[in-house]
């Protein structure tokens, strides 16, 4: 059922090539991007920053036909929720699996607007006043979750949408940058605490550090510690006849609960 | 006539004879086993006996266990907390290990939200309840996909509480996380929320603590404010051969030992375990280069890897090094796998699969 959710919003934020460093989309909000216009003939594509950002044109070749800029402000998560107070559906990207975002933009998000949000979504489908959505799991386990709308909806990084890059539609969109001032809705006095950009400081990459306890040994317990076996090792079977050893196995499979018969 | 004394003799100091203020020699000790029992030292045991603070570590399990990443953020609030700060471990669903050893100070358990079942209202509210309650320093999360990440983004969302996820780098005084695509290792305060990425901490710890159970308190959902938004339609398992080796949760590896791969593809459906290889057996063309596992093929990270016929060389055991339970089929009771798994049947690869999927079916038949 195609258009039946009213209103809907994609945010998408400007990615990097990761060897090149050029400016283009952002794979995460490209999937957001085309789940929407699967649900939706027609979504509003939101994007803080800068208008010229030459990423932007990247999604006009991903079927956006217009992106609104809201100008970079103080309060991000303030002036893009001034935007989405009539919106339906809220679609974004989640955090890259390789952690190189905070993933809180879209927690951020639903509860300024108080609404209920989903990460790690693979597909969505509407559902009357619902949205039916398959939730990424490790190990393979997939989950079905309704949520009630209006909602954010993360997406997860291997959504299994196709995405359809025209580059002739690169030049056609239109760019339409919204004033701040029509941005401010209200202004939030303990906002100081919440994490933003004021509390980092930003250092060049380097290979973290790992915490390790601080264990006060002797030069002999370290020696001893260096040259004895640590490996642990297992229980070993060695004794009784394959049936047995099979029993073995299951027993051990079964005390910890790895299979389920 | 003067004895000789024999010069390749086996020193026989004891344990006491090394601690002895007075016995001032200094000698490398190999060969008696004693000594051996002295290099890893009684644990001591870290519990603050009047604590003045709590700081409070969140973390689902998964079939009544933590994982490895669980276990390093208990280990993180251990090791930052100081003496009069004790670790309260909040486990959300079943716990049947003891979490003396991962060093947490108390536990308290949530059967009820297992992380199967998606209820991000309820987990809330209750994780909501504990902390009015404690008023813990700081809340530490591993940050994965099983519900902590999500629960602690919420939390701190909610809330308005500083938070830094997918932290690399911790200590008494910062956190560090990667930011800008990686090109940046962005640095802050120790905030109230920390979402740790895995293996940020080590989990190797050189004390204990009581891990004392407390009651966790009676949370009245009805009256939370937050409303059922969220509907669980269930969870589904994709079969076997559909994931990805690196996702998959059971896997069953072939290595040269193995005469019959056929046997062995029918083993690991009968488990619904996904199929990997050592490097020899790719090798040989027997299976696809991505089948392989190890230093340079796939790292897997199963709760279960079964190796079969595998002699356990370095380079393959890097790629295993996550697995929660190595099971080790082997004719060789000396190969290096042993060290390695958890359990190791001795005997033909053959012979103990044939047997097990007789005892799997029965198992299966008991069941229906
Ligand atoms: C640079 C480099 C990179 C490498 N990268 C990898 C890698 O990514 N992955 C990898 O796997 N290897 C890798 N290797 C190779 C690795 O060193 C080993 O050679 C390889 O893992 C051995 O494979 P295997 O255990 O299957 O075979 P083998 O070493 O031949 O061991 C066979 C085992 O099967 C047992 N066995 C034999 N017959 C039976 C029977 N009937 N029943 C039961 N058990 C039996 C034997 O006791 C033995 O333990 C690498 C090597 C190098 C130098």
């Amino acid at each position: 059922m195609k258009d039946s959710v009213k209103h809907i919003a994609v945010l998408v934020s400007a990615g990097r090539h990761p060897v090149s460093g050029e400016p283009r989309h952002c794979h995460n909000d490209s999937l957001a991007l085309a789940l929407g216009l699967n649900l939706a003939s027609k979504v509003q594509v939101l994007h803080a920053g800068t208008p010229s950002n030459p990423a932007l044109q990247d999604y006009f070749a991903l079927g956006a036909t217009q992106i609104d800029v809201v100008p970079n402000s103080d309060d991000i998560i303030e002036s893009l929720a001034a935007q989405l107070t009539d919106a339906n559906l809220i679609l974004t990207g989640t955090r890259a699996e390789s952690g190189e975002d905070s993933g809180l933009l879209p927690y951020l998000l639903a509860a300024k607007l108080n609404v209920p949000i989903v990460a790690d979504a693979l597909e969505i489908k509407a559902n009357r006043e619902q949205l039916e959505v398959l939730q990424f799991l490790p190990k393979g386990r997939r989950r079905r979750v309704l949520v009630s709308l209006p909602a954010v909806v993360a997406v997860h990084p291997s959504a299994a949408e196709a995405l359809h890059f025209v580059h002739a539609r690169k030049n056609l969109g239109n760019i339409n940058t919204l004033h701040a001032s029509n941005t401010k809705m209200q202004t939030i006095i303990d906002d100081s605490k919440q994490a933003d950009s004021k509390q980092w400081r930003a250092k060049p990459a380097r290979k973290p550090i790992k915490l390790i306890a601080q264990t006060a040994q002797t030069g002999h317990e370290r020696l001893m510690a260096a040259i004895s076996n640590k490996a642990k090792g297992g229980t070993v079977v060695n004794e009784g006849n394959n049936v047995e050893k099979a029993q073995v196995i299951l027993r051990y499979l079964r005390e910890h609960q790895l299979i389920e018969f | 006539m003067t004895t000789r004394i024999n010069p390749h003799r086996l020193v026989q100091a004891s344990p006491a004879d090394l601690k002895h203020p007075s016995n001032n020699i200094k000698r490398i000790v190999l060969s008696t086993a004693q000594i051996a029992v002295e290099a890893h030292p009684a644990k001591w045991l870290r519990t603050p006996s009047k604590p003045k603070s709590r700081v409070l570590v969140i973390a689902h399990s998964d079939r009544g266990a933590l994982d490895d990443h669980a276990l390093q953020t208990i280990a993180a609030a251990a090791i930052l907390a100081d003496a009069e700060t004790a670790v309260l471990a909040l486990i959300l669903g079943e716990l049947n290990d003891d979490l003396s050893s991962a060093a947490a100070d108390e536990v308290m358990i949530l059967p009820a939200l297992d992380f199967q079942i998606f209820q991000p209202d309820i987990e809330l509210a209750s994780v909501l309840a504990i902390i009015e309650l404690l008023k813990p320093k700081h809340i530490f999360l591993p940050d994965n996909l099983i519900g902590d990440g999500d629960l602690g983004r919420r939390l701190a969302a909610l809330k308005k509480l500083s938070v830094a996820t997918h932290v690399l780098e911790i200590d008494v005084q910062h956190v560090a996380s990667a930011q800008s695509g990686g090109c940046v290792l962005a640095q802050s305060n120790l905030p109230e929320v920390i979402l740790l990425a895995p293996n940020a901490v080590d989990a190797e710890l050189p004390f204990t603590a009581k891990a004392t159970r407390i009651d966790a308190p009676t949370i009245n959902h009805a009256a939370s404010p937050y409303q059922a938004h969220y509907q669980d339609m269930g969870l589904q398992t994709s079969a076997a051969e559909d994931i990805a080796l690196e996702d998959a949760d059971f896997i069953v590896s072939a290595g040269n030992g193995v005469q019959n791969l056929a046997t062995l593809a029918s083993l690991a459906s009968s488990l619904n375990a996904a199929v990997g290889a050592s490097r020899v057996v790719v090798d040989d063309g027997k299976f696809p280069r991505d089948k392989q596992i190890g230093a340079t093929g796939k790292t897997v990270t199963a709760s279960t890897y079964m190796a079969i016929g595998i002699s356990g060389a370095v380079q393959h055991l890097q790629g295993i090094k996550d697995c929660r339970h190595v099971i080790a089929i082997n004719k060789d009771a000396s190969a290096p796998i042993v060290k390695r798994a958890n359990l190791s049947v001795i005997g033909d690869a053959e012979a103990v699969m044939q047997a097990l999927m007789i005892e799997i079916e029965k198992a299966k038949e008991v069941v229906a």
